[in-house]
């Protein structure tokens, strides 16, 4: 895993860049359950990559459950557990985005949120899936 | 008696908890896999061979315990026999299973019998299959004594050792025995249940044992035990309630009985834990926080009856759902026991063992909150069949 100490903010400009020119379309659920490999660059993970405010959003929730100093570096490929995280953490972060994003997040895809980029995608996936009901 | 905690996907671990925790909609594919303990890769589930029970999937781990600690229970022994032998009842006064059932040397007795029936029919299948699942709990004895005898400092070293923990252990598995013996004497006369299925669950579970994670310490052993002793004793207590609601007094007698057993079981385990508490502060909350974070696993995570590769987690639903052991339940024991052992009040902790304090005491909140973020949820009603009752479908 990437050990660039990159804050939020930097990474996603970069990622906003990667989203524009890359046509790559992945199945983000399919992904991580199929034996295919999964490349962790970010130039990979992009599919309807997140906005930026919602990756922020994300690291500041998991900083806050985590209670991380404000210098500890939350990047989007972080993964929860490295950050400290334990099951309970991860479930109480996803009943936070529920809650901060109006959303309702599936068991099955609850088990599938490891990073805070996967977390971010997921929320957008479900909030353009309200809206569209709406 | 084994009830897992239920919520979301803190139960993929859980649980193996009954939790603990764990309460959860049902689903834990980590059960059925077939993987080996140790082996380096894991088997696919296709190649699953047929009639296979789950096994433990966490890496085992063993004496986490420094050997210089097992001085302190050396030296306990003779507390242990003045405090905590004195919880068990000599024999003589003990109640045994044939004071609740029909008397076969009497000539009333096919009489008393269909009494017993006549009462059973009364009394719903999703009451069975909780009452099934937790005679098949006490039934799995033997690993139950088998993992006391794994604890350093206080196992059985013969079978027959003189030390006052090895005379606790035998005499608590003395009294235990007798909770499976009554429960299965009342379900083999009730004519409700499939005795047949039942007793391929009861083998398959004493062939697949449990881990509960004490990796030989008593620390975490009694810690354990103490949650669990507590836990049956709810759960009796529930079961014995419904039984009442239902009309069948007998049946509420003898789940109270088992109850009452567990809660002086209780007494015991606890006193233990805060005598360690006394001794070794910062040792024990840091025991508590860990096998807290390990989350209780339940006795009877392991069950199959082959056919269910998900039973536990259908029995512990159903369990839930009638409020006989829930993910509430969980919250108030890990409370109580906070409370009980006064791990707030701590002092002269090391830096970690704050840590530990600060968890296990914030514990039980965020519990009940996931808890009640996920009742809240609407959920599809299911409904399974299972084998204890002939394949009869009951609600999740």
């Amino acid at each position: 895993m990437a050990t660039v100490p990159v804050t939020c903010v930097r990474l996603t400009t970069s990622m906003q860049m990667v989203g524009k020119t890359s046509s790559l379309k992945l199945v983000p659920m399919g992904r991580i359950k199929s034996g295919f490999p999964c490349l962790r660059t970010s130039r990979f993970q992009i599919s309807c990559s997140a906005k930026p405010e919602t990756v922020n959003k994300v690291c500041d929730i998991v900083k806050t459950q985590l209670a991380l100093s404000s210098d500890t570096v939350v990047a989007p490929d972080s993964k929860f557990a490295t950050l400290g995280a334990d099951s309970l953490d991860t479930v109480e972060i996803v009943m936070t985005l529920e809650e901060e994003f109006g959303i309702s997040v599936e068991e099955e895809n609850s088990q599938n949120i490891t990073t805070v980029q996967e977390a971010a995608d997921l929320i957008e996936k479900l909030v353009e899936k309200k809206n569209a009901t709406a | 008696m084994a009830i897992r905690i239920n919520t979301v996907s803190f139960q993929s671990e859980l649980y193996r908890s009954f939790t603990i925790p764990q309460p959860k909609p049902i689903r834990s594919p980590k059960f059925a896999m077939a993987s080996t303990i140790g082996s380096s890769t894991a088997k696919v589930e296709s190649t699953k061979k047929p009639f296979t029970p789950p096994k433990e999937v966490h890496q085992q781990v063993l004496h986490s315990m420094p050997p210089q600690k097992i001085e302190i229970f050396k030296s306990m022994e003779g507390w242990a026999e003045d405090n905590i032998l004195v919880h068990l009842k000599p024999v003589e006064k003990c109640w045994q299973a044939q004071d609740f059932l029909p008397d076969p040397a009497s000539d009333g007795f096919m009489e008393q019998v269909e009494e017993l029936r006549a009462r059973a029919k009364e009394i719903p299948d999703d009451y069975f299959v909780v009452l099934v699942g937790d005679m098949i709990t006490e039934e799995a004895l033997p690993t139950y004594q088998t993992m006391l005898n794994t604890l350093d400092g206080v196992r059985d070293e013969t079978g027959a050792s003189p030390t006052s923990w090895a005379i606790w252990t035998r005499a608590w598995t003395a009294e235990e025995n007798r909770h499976g013996d009554l429960l299965h004497q009342y379900l083999y006369l009730s004519g409700r249940v499939d005795m047949r299925q039942i007793q391929k669950t009861i083998q398959y579970l004493i062939g697949s044992g449990m881990d509960p994670r004490t990796e030989n310490s008593p620390y975490l052993g009694f810690i354990y035990t103490s949650f669990q002793e507590r836990a049956t004793f709810i759960s009796h207590g529930n079961t014995a309630r419904h039984a009442k609601e239902y009309g069948d007094l007998k049946l509420a007698q003898m789940c109270g009985i088992i109850a009452a057993d567990e809660k002086r079981h209780e007494t015991a385990y606890t006193k233990i834990v805060e005598k360690l508490f006394e001794i070794d502060p910062d040792g024990t909350v840091l025991a508590f926080a860990d096998m807290m974070r390990k989350k209780i696993s339940m006795p009877a995570h392991l069950m199959y009856d082959g056919r269910d590769d998900n039973l536990f987690d259908h029995f512990s639903a159903v369990a839930q759902r009638l409020g006989v052991y829930t993910a509430k339940d969980y919250a108030d024991i890990l409370e109580f026991l906070v409370g009980r052992w006064k791990v707030a009040d701590l002092t002269g902790l090391s830096g970690e063992g704050r840590k530990a304090q600060d968890y296990v005491c914030g514990l039980a909140p965020r519990i009940r909150r996931l808890e009640e973020r996920n009742s809240a949820k609407a959920k599809e009603s299911v409904n399974v069949p299972f084998s204890w009752i002939f394949d009869r479908q009951v609600k999740l």
